[in-house]
C-alpha cells in the first residue's frame, strides 16, 4: 500500500512566521511586495498600541487579483515568478497579529479580506481562516492597502526599538529600499516610500522619505591635506554603473552585477548600514539587489576588508525562508561565483587609484608618526635644556660618558674596542695589547639582576654601583653557585667556582667623570 | 653617419600597430622576415654529433628531426612554426667536441647546409657572454680557445646568425654597483668593437641591456654610451637584449620592473623604436612581456619541460606526459599516432618520447605568441586585456602581476 506523507499545517504556519524574528522583516517583505507589483509609491504607518503594533501599508500597485489574495494568505503558494517573493514565505510575518485586513483594487475591482486573530489561533493548534468579498472599484485607483492590527514580534515596534533613524538605516540596508537595480539595465524601477511613525514612536519628524535606491558617497580620488588624507578619498567601481559577469558553471551560465567602491573611513561613515557600522563593510552577496551575507573572505589576503564596500548580486543563490542565509553554498554555481567575485576583487585591489589610497594611508601614517616623533625631540630638547649634569639614560651613553671621561686631565684611558648591546658580552675594553671582555650596565647591580655570568667578564663598565645593599645580598647568597665578595673600595668582584677564583674590575664612569686624582689612582 | 653604422642595410622594424604599450610589427634581418611579437625556441643545431644524425644526439636531434619533417619522427613536419631561432655560441661546445668537429661546425652557416634547408627562419645567434666568462672561454676535448670579442664575433658570422649580439658581461643579483659599471665598461668596449666588426654584418647588430630597474638600466647604458663616445646606440645598432634577468626569472615583479625600466631607458635615449628581445624568458611571462612592449623573446623551457617529461597544457600549466590526453591538442605532434604512441613510452630511447613532447610544449608556446600577436594587431587594448585576464590572470602565482601589467600597459580592467 502507497502512503503519501502528511503535513502539519498549523505547525508549517508557525515555524514559517517565527522564523522571522526581526518587527522590521513585515516592512521588508511588505516593500518587496510592492516592488513587486509595480508600485511607484508606498506608505507605512505604524502606531503603538497596548498589546501590539498597528501597522497600515498602502501602494499604488497593480493590486491584487483574487488569486493573487489566496497566495498572499498560502503558504509556499506563490504565483510569482522571477520577484522578489516567489516562495510565498514572507507575508506569513503578518500572521504574528491580532487582525490582517487587505483591500486591494485591481481592474475596476476591489477584494477586500479579514484574517481575524491568526496568531492566537495558530498557537492554539487551529488553521485560521478568511474572508474575501469583491465589490466594485473606479478604474485606475489600483493598489493594495494592508492593515495589520496588534502586532507582535520579537522585541515590537514601540519607541523603545525603533525611531526614524533606526527605520531608514534598516530600509537602505535590508530591504529593496537600498535596491542596486539602478545601476544595471534590468527591471528596474524607482518607488518612493514614506514611513509614519506614531509621535509616541519617534516625534523627531512628521514622516520618512526615501527612494528605492542605494547610493554610494560621492567619489573623492585625490587625498585631503590633514592628519588622516585617506579618510575622505572615495572611488566607485566601476566609475559608472555596473559591473556584469558571465560565470559558468556546471549547470550552465549566471549572471553576476558587481557594484561597489573603495572608500576611508569618513566617506563609509556616510553609508547608512545596519547594525554595528564597522562589520557592515567588505563584500555582500545579494539576491534581488537585497543584500543576503558576508563574502569577506572574497578580499584578497593583503587588503582588510573594511575599505571595500561592494555587492555582488545573483539571482541563482537560493536563500533561506526569512532570506537571512544562502542555502546554496555547496552548489557549483556558488562556487564559481565566489571564484569570479575573488578575481574581480583582486583586480579592484591592484587598480592604480587603490595603490595610491592604501599609500594616502600610509602617508599619513608617516607623517603622524613623524609628528609625533618630532613631539618627543622637543620633549627631550626642554628636558635636556634643563639638566645641569649628564646622567647617562642607556648603555649607549655610557660609553659616550666613558669616552668622555677620557679627556679630563689625570684620567687613565679606557679604550672601548667594540660595542654590542645585544652580545652576551656586550663590549671589549683595550688594556695595553690585552682585550678585556666587559659587561656594560648603568649600574653594576643590573647585571646580576640579568643574571648574567662572571666567568666570561674581566670587567664590569658601569654609571655607578647600584644598590650595594643588593650587591651584597648577591655576594651572601652566592651567585650562580659561586662564591662572590665585592669590594666597594678598590673596586674589585672577586668570584670564586668550582675551584677557580677570578677578579672582575669594576669601571664606574661617574667617579671618573667627578674625581681628578692622579693617574695611577683612577681606573 | 658612425664610423661603425650597418652598411648593410638589410635591417628593419616596423611597427605596423600597437595597443597600449604593446606592439605588433614586422622585423627583417639577414635573409629572414618575421612578424612580432615572436618567439625564439633555443635550438642546438650542432649537439655534439655529425651531419648523418643531424647534428647530435639526445632530445635536440628529435627535435631538429621534427623541425625538418625526418623520416625518423614519422615525417612529422613542423617547420611552420620554427619561423625563428636562437643558439649561443657558448652550446658550440657543451658535448665535449674535437677541434675537428669544431672546424666542421663552423665551415658553412647553418641555414646553408642541406641538412637543415626546411628551417629557414630568423637565426638568433647569442654570444653566450654568460657561460663563456664563466667557463674561461670554449673547451672541447682537445682544445681551449680564450674567447674575446672578435673570436665570439667570428663564430656568430660563421654559424650564419640573422641577429648578431655583442659579447656581454651579465650581471648578477650578488654585484655591488662598482661591479656592473665595470661590467657595464666592459660591455661598452665590446660593444664598440662588435659595431665595428659587424659593419658589413647583412644581419641586425643587437646591443645587450643589464639591469633590474630602470636606474641600474641607465647606470649601465650610460656607461656603454661613455664608451661609444659621440657614436649613438641607434646608428650603432639594429636591436636591444635585454639580458641578466633568468636569476629573475621567477620574479615576475623584478621582469616587470626591467622591462618597464628598459623600455623607459630606450625612450629617453631615441631608441624607443628598435626592436627589443629579452633573452631567456618565456612561459607565463610571454603574454605579459609583450604586453610590456617586449617584441621578441627565446624559450628553452619547452626543452627543459620536455626532457623533465612535462607536457604542457597551456602557457603556464604542464602535466606528467603519462597522463596526458593528446586528443584534446591538434598539434603535428599530437595528431601523429606514432608520435602519440612514443610519447607514451612506446620508445627504446628516451630522447624520441620527450622530443616530441618538447616540440609539442613549444607549439604551445608559439600559439600563444600568434594569438597575442593577432591580438594587438587589432589595435585595442580590450582583446588583450580579456586574453591576459583569462589566461595568467587566472593563476594564483600571476593573477597580481597581470593586474599590475593590464593597469600599467594597457590602460587598466576599470
Amino acid at each position: 500500500m502507497k502512503q503519501q506523507p502528511k503535513v502539519n499545517e498549523v505547525n508549517e504556519f508557525l515555524e514559517i512566521a517565527s522564523d522571522f524574528e526581526d518587527p522590521l522583516e513585515v516592512i521588508r517583505e511588505s516593500l518587496s511586495n510592492a516592488y513587486d507589483a509595480n508600485a511607484s509609491h508606498v506608505e507605512f504607518t505604524i502606531r503603538e498600541r497596548p498589546h501590539g503594533s498597528d501597522i497600515v501599508i498602502e501602494d499604488d500597485g497593480g493590486g491584487m487579483s483574487r488569486q493573487d489574495l489566496e497566495s498572499f494568505f498560502d503558504l509556499g503558494n506563490s504565483r510569482k515568478e522571477d520577484a522578489i517573493g516567489y516562495k510565498g514565505h514572507g507575508t506569513k510575518i503578518f500572521y504574528k497579529s491580532d487582525e490582517i485586513v487587505v483591500n486591494t483594487s485591481r481592474d475596476g475591482t476591489t477584494l477586500h479580506a479579514e484574517m481575524k486573530d491568526p496568531w492566537r489561533k495558530l498557537n492554539n493548534k487551529e488553521l485560521p481562516e478568511y474572508t474575501v468579498t469583491e465589490t466594485p472599484s473606479r478604474k485606475g485607483r489600483d493598489g493594495t492597502l494592508i492593515r495589520i492590527s496588534g502586532f507582535r514580534s520579537g522585541q515590537g515596534l514601540g519607541p523603545e526599538s525603533l525611531t526614524y533613524n533606526k527605520i531608514e538605516h534598516y530600509l537602505k540596508w535590508k530591504t529593496i529600499a537600498g535596491s542596486t537595480a539602478h545601476f544595471f539595465e534590468d527591471n528596474h524601477h524607482d518607488m518612493k516610500i514614506e514611513v509614519d511613525l506614531d509621535e509616541e514612536i519617534d516625534d523627531t519628524k512628521g514622516k520618512l522619505e526615501i527612494d528605492s535606491n542605494f547610493t554610494f558617497p560621492d567619489e573623492q580620488l585625490e587625498p585631503g591635506d590633514g592628519d588622516f588624507p585617506a579618510e575622505r578619498m572615495c572611488k566607485h567601481f566601476p566609475s559608472e554603473g555596473g559591473r556584469v559577469i558571465e560565470v559558468e558553471h556546471e549547470g550552465g551560465t549566471s549572471e553576476v552585477e558587481i557594484v561597489g567602491m573603495v572608500a576611508g573611513k569618513e566617506a563609509r561613515n556616510e553609508l547608512a548600514t545596519y547594525g554595528k557600522h564597522s562589520a557592515q563593510f567588505g563584500v555582500w552577496l545579494a539576491k534581488d539587489h537585497i543584500k543576503v551575507e558576508q563574502l569577506n573572505e572574497a578580499v584578497p589576503d593583503n587588503v582588510e576588508h573594511t575599505h571595500l564596500m561592494f555587492i555582488v548580486n545573483c539571482q541563482d543563490i537560493e536563500l533561506s525562508a526569512n532570506r537571512g542565509k544562502i542555502r546554496n553554498k555547496s552548489s557549483n554555481v556558488y562556487q564559481r561565483l565566489v571564484e569570479e567575485v575573488r578575481h574581480y576583487l583582486s583586480k579592484v585591489c591592484s587598480h592604480p587609484w587603490f595603490l595610491e589610497y592604501m599609500e594616502a594611508r600610509r602617508q599619513g601614517e608617516l607623517n603622524r608618526k613623524a609628528q609625533s616623533q618630532s613631539d618627543s625631540v622637543a620633549q627631550r630638547r626642554e628636558r635636556l635644556a634643563k639638566r645641569t649634569d649628564f646622567v647617562p639614560e642607556n648603555r649607549a651613553e655610557l660609553v659616550l660618558a666613558l669616552e668622555r671621561s677620557n679627556r679630563k686631565s689625570g684620567v687613565k684611558e679606557i679604550e672601548v674596542a667594540d660595542y654590542r648591546p645585544n652580545d652576551e658580552v656586550a663590549s671589549f675594553i683595550r688594556d695595553g695589547d690585552d682585550l678585556k671582555p666587559t659587561s656594560v650596565y648603568l649600574q653594576v647591580e643590573d647585571h646580576f639582576a640579568d643574571d648574567k655570568p662572571l666567568e666570561t667578564i674581566d670587567t664590569v663598565l658601569a654609571w655607578e654601583w647600584g644598590d650595594r645593599d643588593s650587591l651584597r645580598e648577591y655576594a651572601r647568597q652566592g651567585y650562580h653557585d659561586g662564591m662572590l665578595s665585592v669590594d666597594f673600595a678598590e673596586q674589585k668582584l672577586e668570584y670564586e667556582k668550582d675551584g677557580e677564583r677570578k677578579q672582575v674590575d669594576v669601571v664606574l664612569v661617574s667617579k671618573r667623570l667627578r674625581q681628578e686624582k692622579p693617574l695611577a689612582e683612577i681606573q | 653617419m658612425s664610423q661603425f653604422a650597418n652598411t648593410a642595410s638589410s635591417v628593419s622594424f616596423d611597427i605596423t600597430e600597437t595597443a597600449g604599450k604593446a606592439r605588433a610589427g614586422v622585423l627583417s634581418a639577414g635573409t629572414a622576415t618575421i612578424e612580432t611579437p615572436n618567439l625564439f625556441p633555443v635550438v642546438n643545431f650542432y649537439g655534439g654529433g655529425r651531419a648523418e644524425s643531424m647534428f647530435g644526439g639526445s632530445t635536440h636531434r628529435t627535435i631538429k628531426e621534427l623541425m625538418i619533417g625526418a623520416d625518423r619522427v614519422d615525417s612529422v613536419d613542423c617547420s611552420d612554426y620554427f619561423d625563428a631561432a636562437m643558439m649561443t655560441v657558448s652550446s658550440l661546445t657543451e658535448y665535449g667536441i674535437s677541434r675537428n668537429v669544431l672546424r666542421d661546425y663552423l665551415s658553412e652557416p647553418i641555414k646553408a647546409r642541406p641538412v637543415f634547408d626546411k628551417f629557414n627562419g630568423m637565426l638568433f645567434i647569442d654570444s653566450g657572454g654568460f657561460q663563456i666568462l664563466q667557463r674561461g672561454g670554449l673547451d672541447g676535448s682537445d682544445f681551449q680557445i680564450d674567447m674575446d670579442q672578435d673570436a665570439v664575433f667570428d663564430m656568430q658570422q660563421k654559424m650564419g646568425g640573422d641577429i648578431l649580439v655583442n659579447l656581454d658581461r651579465p650581471i648578477s643579483p650578488e654585484d655591488t654597483y662598482e661591479d656592473r659599471v665595470a661590467k657595464a665598461q666592459q660591455t661598452g668596449q665590446d660593444a664598440l668593437q662588435f659595431a665595428d666588426l659587424a659593419a658589413d654584418h647583412p644581419g641586425a647588430r643587437y646591443l645587450t641591456f643589464h639591469g633590474y630597474d630602470y636606474s641600474m638600466i641607465d647606470t649601465f647604458v650610460s656607461t656603454m654610451q661613455d664608451e661609444f663616445g659621440d657614436q649613438s646606440i641607434h646608428e650603432l645598432f639594429d636591436g636591444i637584449a635585454l639580458g641578466g634577468l633568468v636569476p629573475k626569472k621567477d620574479d615576475r615583479d623584478a621582469l616587470i620592473d626591467a622591462v618597464l625600466g628598459c623600455k623607459e631607458v630606450m625612450a629617453e635615449n631615441g631608441i624607443a623604436d628598435l626592436p627589443l628581445h629579452v633573452l631567456g624568458i618565456s612561459n607565463g611571462a610571454i603574454p605579459l612581456l609583450a604586453a610590456l612592449g617586449v617584441d621578441t623573446f627565446d624559450s628553452s623551457s619547452y626543452l627543459q619541460s620536455g626532457i623533465n617529461g612535462k607536457y604542457a597544457t597551456s602557457l603556464t600549466k604542464f602535466i606528467n606526459v603519462d597522463d596526458a590526453d593528446f586528443g584534446q591538442c591538434n598539434c603535428p605532434v599530437c595528431s601523429s599516432d606514432e608520435l602519440v604512441s612514443r610519447m607514451q613510452g612506446n620508445a627504446q630511447y628516451r630522447k624520441d618520447i620527450m622530443g616530441p613532447v618538447a616540440v609539442h610544449n613549444y607549439i604551445v608556446q608559439q600559439r600563444a605568441v600568434e594569438r597575442i600577436r593577432e591580438l594587438i594587431q587589432q589595435g585595442e587594448t580590450d582583446p588583450l586585456i580579456d586574453y591576459i585576464d583569462a589566461t595568467v590572470g587566472r593563476e594564483d602565482s600571476t593573477r597580481r602581476h597581470a593586474h599590475r601589467v593590464v593597469n600599467e600597459s594597457l590602460g587598466g580592467y576599470f
